[in-house]
């Protein structure tokens, strides 16, 4: 009884923002496994989005958290919120861990004319993934904004690796990418 | 600039998801402190997607839970435990085993000279011969160690709940502090410690209230100490203590 009451009371965040970045940089033991039991799923559900094997994802997120208590002390809370940080050290881990995966898979030459024609075979993978989340919202966009986000966001490319591998001027590439996120604004509800 | 036009354009949306150019993440950051609405627009994209990942969530299963709330909870601990090595295992992994314990404890040493140093210099000014800090490793020495005096710090009037136990090593002037119930202070305010000596209350320092399970370290304690006590005091301390605000007392 008294466990049951324990965890449900870590499970209704205790904490506001301040005062859990306060514990987590103080390595608080409780501030750690409250921050896990509240954000895993969603980070997970990230982490799968990029990695549909699960055990895998399992690895990288036990690794995200392992890194989130060593890097908490650069979080910096005038940047933006807790969340995105932990989503942008996901998302920048999981990428890492597809190039790991698609580098034995695929070439040794890492460079994006590769990625560009693996997303027409990721594409149709991902059609079928059963993770609702982003990565469905952005199939549903037209294909030019589907390709920028899908290079950017999900493969990590910079804008001018994306303009050169589209071979699109830089300017298109941007303007593709902001009415791109507007457009998934409206859409991922 | 028209600041709704460059709010509606997609870039708090691009910085947000950590897609714009090193240039647009330099732009906007200037701009945000100049402009309220794009700082609360941000604000609001920020909470918009937290909220909607948080819908989006999928559990890993039971056992990667248990596996990864077990590592966080082993980081916390303060020992690094090397154990002696089967005769049958390779000395290769032996090396390993050392090596990694080695930057584990660089790490940590890292940290907390890290910490110690920031609050250090930050009471400096205020408080001369104030300074704590946790004691990264080996917290068990603390209490084995034969010279430590044990002192029970017990709650005061409406903080009769509180409770701290300090063990205090009288050749060093070190005290070790575990805080066992207190409430959090809040960020304009700092637990201060008091000793008693030769009928006058002297400061000995802050203490880092953040710090939950392990020793905070207090430096100088005077060796003629007789008695304790901890004060609420406003951030940075204070240079008499506020005896109203006295949370916790304790006698040799």
């Amino acid at each position: 009884m008294i466990f049951t009451f324990q965890f449900s009371r870590l499970e209704q965040k205790p904490y506001t923002e301040t005062e859990l970045v306060t514990a987590l940089k103080s390595r608080d033991n409780d501030a750690y496994k409250h921050l896990y039991l509240h954000y895993r799923g969603a980070l997970y559900n990230n982490i799968l989005q990029l990695l549909p094997d699960r055990e895998i994802a399992a690895d990288v997120l036990q690794e995200v958290f392992l890194q989130i208590w060593k890097q908490i002390d650069k979080y910096d809370e005038t940047k933006g919120r807790l969340f995105t940080w932990m989503l942008k050290l996901t998302r920048n881990m999981a990428i890492n861990q597809t190039r790991v995966k698609n580098f034995k898979v695929h070439s040794k030459n890492e460079d994006i004319s590769n990625y560009v024609s693996i997303i027409e075979e990721r594409n149709n993978q991902h059609t079928g993934i059963n993770h609702i989340g982003l990565r469905q919202q952005v199939h549903k966009l037209r294909p030019e904004y589907k390709d920028v986000i899908e290079l950017s966001y999900f493969q990590g490319f910079k804008q001018e690796e994306i303009a050169e591998a589209l071979k699109l001027p830089l300017g298109t590439v941007k303007t593709r990418l902001r009415n791109a996120v507007i457009e998934l604004r409206k859409e991922f509800k | 600039m028209d600041i709704k036009e460059y709010i509606s354009s997609g870039i708090i949306e691009l910085y947000v998801m950590g897609l714009c150019s090193p240039e647009e993440e330099k732009e906007l950051e200037a701009l945000r402190p100049q402009y309220k609405e794009l700082h609360e627009a941000i604000l609001q994209y920020e909470k918009d997607m937290e909220e909607k990942m948080l819908r989006y969530a999928t559990l890993p299963d039971a056992e990667t839970d248990k596996q990864i709330l077990q590592q966080l909870a082993s980081l916390n601990t303060p020992v690094v435990q090397m154990r002696p090595v089967q005769s049958t295992g390779l000395k290769f992994n032996w090396m390993r085993s050392v090596a990694a314990a080695a930057v584990i404890l660089l790490g940590i040493s890292a940290y907390f000279n890290y910490t110690l140093y920031n609050k250090t210099k930050k009471q400096a000014a205020l408080i001369s011969n104030s300074t704590s800090s946790p004691l990264p490793a080996a917290d068990y020495t603390v209490i084995t160690n034969p010279a430590i005096t044990p002192v029970a710090l017990y709650g005061v009037g409406s903080h009769a709940i509180c409770r701290c136990t300090m063990f205090w090593d009288k050749s060093t002037g070190k005290a070790y502090i575990m805080i066992h119930h207190l409430p959090r202070s809040s960020s304009s305010k700092d637990y201060q410690l008091w000793a008693e000596v030769d009928g006058k209350t002297v400061n000995v320092g802050i203490i880092n209230d953040a710090i939950r399970g392990r020793f905070i370290e207090v430096t100088n304690v005077p060796n003629q100490s007789i008695a304790f006590k901890v004060t609420l005091e406003q951030s940075g301390g204070a240079a008499q203590p506020t005896l109203a605000e006295t949370y916790l007392e304790g006698k040799i």
